[in-house]
């Protein structure tokens, strides 16, 4: 019961932090704009890092907007961490491994809460009910032990490149080594509870049974409660770590680096605009010239005399 | 094994924390490739160093004076923290507010930017020089202050820092070893930009301290501001300068050459860089010429600040910005021109192009004159012969306009009709490399700042311009242009040229596009680029 009243808690921690600090960026004011070329939705100038505004008078021109070519720059860094493939190989087949080890666990945990929704229809999962069922017992069977070995690899040379690197090693803290030992951890649990429970499909599909219908969880082998509880502890640590990219970095991409809308008259941008030059400024140099109250508009179109501009 | 390790936690710490030695920086190609007969690198005198900043590598861009007490010192730390917080509010950072957040927040120290940054890599790898360096301060000081945890905690999650004038007067002068060319941040696999971070952090020095380089503040936005122009030119001056520059031009093409100004309704205002006027004033001609040619309506403004385009507040005050922009704004809108035409000038066309794009509404269109000058070329029946430019060209690419704008190939298609030798320099386009002048690096020059931005951040761009004329005959004997449209850049070219004799050893002369475009005129009868008078 501990163990289920925990992973609720874990669940709940990580949706309400990560979406928390999610809506924080989302809803902080538009920025000015700062986007950098390569704009890949800049269609049919984006191989070679060009925009509309290669255009004389481009703003009595159509704006096309090539969205799947987004997708074709964002799947190969998801997928294949091509930024670090290109800029920085030798850290790459650490950091493939790594990523792909958990992409591979969460793979897993769809199928398991897939294989869990089935039960509940009376369509058990295991290797003598046909077809389908045998492809989804066979695959929670070995994706953990694959996605494992591989993770265990991708920490262990992450690990060690962080420590013999001086590169590396001086813009470390502690978290780091501990963020890697605690992610190989959860492999290493993984793989030596895939290994050594024979019933290690049936045991993590009633442990999601149980978690859905807030039932009994049948006695699993101690490594799967160390697996288990290390996952929940970095459940609830990652919204506090930067490793919350696995999903800001929509906002890095598509909310800066590839921003470029322009403001047009009344447009949704122009409104906000509006309202954040009614911000009062209270930059304390002397050249601003605030008093706390006046607002942007107020500072931007006046300037403080020469008398003020004894500065440094 | 490195031996010259240098952490995080030594800005806190009294005393420089790197040298500079010529003999560690990469080096260059023939003739310039032994030290020994380049220009040295200025050390600064004792005294000077003692009063002044506390300086990372010896180098001094601001030279901020060591406050005279202990109180003064508790001053500076608490108005460096109070601007610090100021920096992640809304009210005070609303314009660069979210980016900043997502850069304190994720970076990895994965380390993978670090060798795309020239003046790190040009540096021989110098510590103080990385990317990450000045990005993770800053990043430790809001964990600590902005955003504090329990201090163990922050210690385990990202390490300490602590605040002490060592820390701000060895911060302030890092903010400027960084041209924000953004290099960095096309390679960062998660999106974090260090050259915003950099930005920044010069924000908090000027908005809330008051500390800038001179030539930015003092003689730059608020010299425009006042007088009306960063060159000390006002509306006057500037017309005077202009009417001697019509006549002298005008003898030369041998027809007349006449600015406009103050055009009500005209097609275009044209916005210089006015520093083009004093320096180099066959640029504005050049313009005036092929507008003319063009039979466009175009005017240039003698209102204060509507005769220069240039806006270093975009380089380290967003109230310095907005000021400027806001005038040229206000300047367009009374003319009632159709466009706004920003000269070769990258920071110019960025301030005004995108940046204060959200405080223009749409109310004047702009566009850089690449894209203009592509326009007058292939559409307005001029005729050309590009066989007078029958000399090496390359293209400079300047970060603002290609980075920050993606305006990368108007400029070429006119260069490789007009100029038949042109060749690019590599990388180029959209990642090409700064000159090593951005930032406002180009106008600074006080204590020994020349040396360091031409030995060091200018370094790779001369290297660049060196290996585009490589398949040409070494020496002076062929002229090798190096065409650079923008303001700020050409200054940085011309300084590079200078300090390393490069127009004797390799016969490299520099200048804009537009120049380029008149010399190819079938109607100029005479060289319009005479390398005899450059
Ligand atoms: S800025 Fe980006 S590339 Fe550089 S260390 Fe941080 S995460 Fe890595
Ligand atoms: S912005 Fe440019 S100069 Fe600054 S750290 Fe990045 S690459 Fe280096």
């Amino acid at each position: 019961m501990i163990l289920l009243i925990l992973t609720y808690i874990a669940v709940i921690v990580f949706l309400y932090f990560n979406i928390r600090y999610g809506y924080k960026i989302a809803s902080a004011p538009v920025h000015l704009r700062w986007e950098l070329y390569p704009v890949p939705h800049e269609k049919g100038r984006a191989q070679y890092g060009g925009s509309i505004l290669e255009e004389v008078d481009w703003w009595t021109k159509p704006r096309e907007k090539d969205k799947i070519a987004e997708l074709k720059v964002m799947i190969p860094e998801i997928l294949f961490l091509k930024a670090i493939w290109e800029h920085n190989r030798p850290l790459w087949l650490g950091s493939f491994a790594f990523h792909w080890g958990l992409y591979i666990l969460i793979g897993n945990m769809f199928l398991l809460i897939l294989s869990t929704i089935l039960g509940f229809f009376g369509f058990s999962i295991n290797a003598e009910q046909g077809l389908i069922a045998s492809i989804i017992f066979y695959l929670i069977k070995w994706l953990p032990i694959i996605g494992s070995v591989i993770g265990i690899i991708g920490g262990i040379r992450l690990f060690m490149q962080r420590i013999v690197d001086t590169d590396l090693r001086l813009y470390s803290s502690a978290s780091h080594y501990f963020n890697i030992i605690l992610i190989t951890l959860i492999y290493i649990t993984a793989l030596l509870w895939a290994v050594t429970d024979k019933n290690f499909v049936n045991n993590s599909i009633s442990f999601y049974s149980a978690l859905f219908t807030f039932g009994n969880i049948s006695s699993l082998p101690l490594v799967a409660y160390i697996h288990i509880y290390t996952t929940l502890f970095f459940m609830i640590y990652l919204p506090f770590t930067h490793m919350t990219h696995f999903f800001s970095k929509y906002f890095t991409y598509h909310k800066v680096k590839w921003e470029d809308e322009p403001n047009l008259p009344k447009s949704k941008i122009a409104q906000k605009v509006s309202e954040y030059l009614n911000y009062p400024v209270t930059w304390a140099a002397p050249h601003i010239g605030s008093d706390g109250r006046k607002n942007w508009i107020a500072i931007a179109s006046t300037f403080p005399g020469k008398e003020n501009q004894n500065e440094n | 094994m490195r031996t010259n390790i240098i952490k995080i936690t030594d800005i806190s710490k009294p005393g420089q924390l790197t040298e500079i030695d010529l003999q560690e920086l990469a080096p260059l190609p023939p003739p310039y490739d032994d030290y020994r007969n380049l220009p040295g690198f200025k050390k600064l005198p004792k005294a000077t160093m003692e009063n002044l900043s506390d300086s990372p590598d010896g180098v001094l861009a601001t030279g901020l004076s060591r406050p005279a007490s202990k109180e003064e010192e508790e001053r500076l730390i608490n108005l460096f923290i109070s601007g610090l917080k100021k920096l992640f509010t809304k009210e005070n950072n609303w314009t660069f507010l979210q980016p900043l957040i997502l850069s304190m927040e994720h970076c990895a120290k994965c380390q993978t930017c670090n060798e795309e940054c020239p003046i790190y890599e040009e540096s021989g790898h110098n510590e103080v020089y990385r990317p990450t360096y000045r990005a993770e301060i800053l990043r430790r000081l809001y964990f600590k202050y902005v955003k504090p945890t329990n201090p163990l905690m922050r210690k385990f999650m990202q390490g300490d820092i602590e605040v002490n004038w060592e820390l701000i007067s060895k911060l302030f002068e890092l903010s400027y070893r960084c041209t924000l060319c953004r290099r960095c941040a096309m390679s960062c696999p998660i999106g974090v930009d260090n050259g915003l971070i950099t930005h920044e952090l010069r924000k908090i020095f000027s908005s809330e301290m008051g500390l800038a380089p001179k030539e930015l503040h003092e003689k730059g936005t608020v010299q425009q501001l006042i007088v009306g122009s960063s060159t000390g030119m006002n509306p006057e001056v500037v017309k005077d300068n202009m009417e001697f520059i019509d006549e002298d031009i005008s003898e030369r093409v041998g027809f007349k050459v006449e600015t406009k100004w103050d055009v009500e309704g005209a097609e275009v205002l044209l916005i210089h860089n006015a520093g083009e006027i004093l320096a180099w004033p066959d640029n504005p001609a050049a313009f005036a010429i092929l507008l003319d040619a063009a039979g466009i309506t175009w005017t240039m403004s003698s209102e204060l600040v509507g005769y220069d385009g240039v806006n270093y507040g975009l380089f380290y005050d967003d109230v310095q910005l907005a000021r400027i922009a806001m005038k040229h704004l206000e300047i367009a809108k009374k003319l009632k021109v159709k466009k706004i035409v920003m000269g070769e000038c990258g920071h110019e066309s960025k301030a005004l192009g995108v940046i204060a794009d959200r405080i223009f509404e749409g109310a004047v269109p702009r566009e850089t004159a690449m894209t203009l000058i592509e326009d007058i070329v292939f559409n307005r029946g001029i005729k050309f012969d590009p066989s007078k430019n029958d000399f090496p060209v390359t293209l400079h690419d300047p970060c603002n306009i290609t980075r920050a704008m993606g305006v990368i190939e108007p400029q070429r298609r006119v260069l490789r009709y007009i100029a038949p030798k042109f060749r690019e320099m590599t990388p180029h386009g959209v990642n090409n490399y700064c000159c090593g002048g951005g930032s406002g690096f180009a106008i600074m020059s006080g204590h020994n700042f020349l040396d360091w931005r031409m030995h060091i951040s200018g370094r790779r761009k001369f290297r660049q311009i060196l290996e585009a004329f490589k398949d040409e005959p070494p020496g002076k004997e062929v002229p090798k242009y190096v065409c650079a449209p923008c303001s700020n850049c050409k200054g940085q070219i011309r300084d590079l040229i200078d300090f390393y004799g490069a127009k004797e050893k390799s016969g490299l002369y520099y200048g804009g596009l537009v120049e380029l475009v008149v010399n190819a005129m079938v109607d100029i009868k005479d060289k319009f680029i005479d390398f005899d008078m450059m």
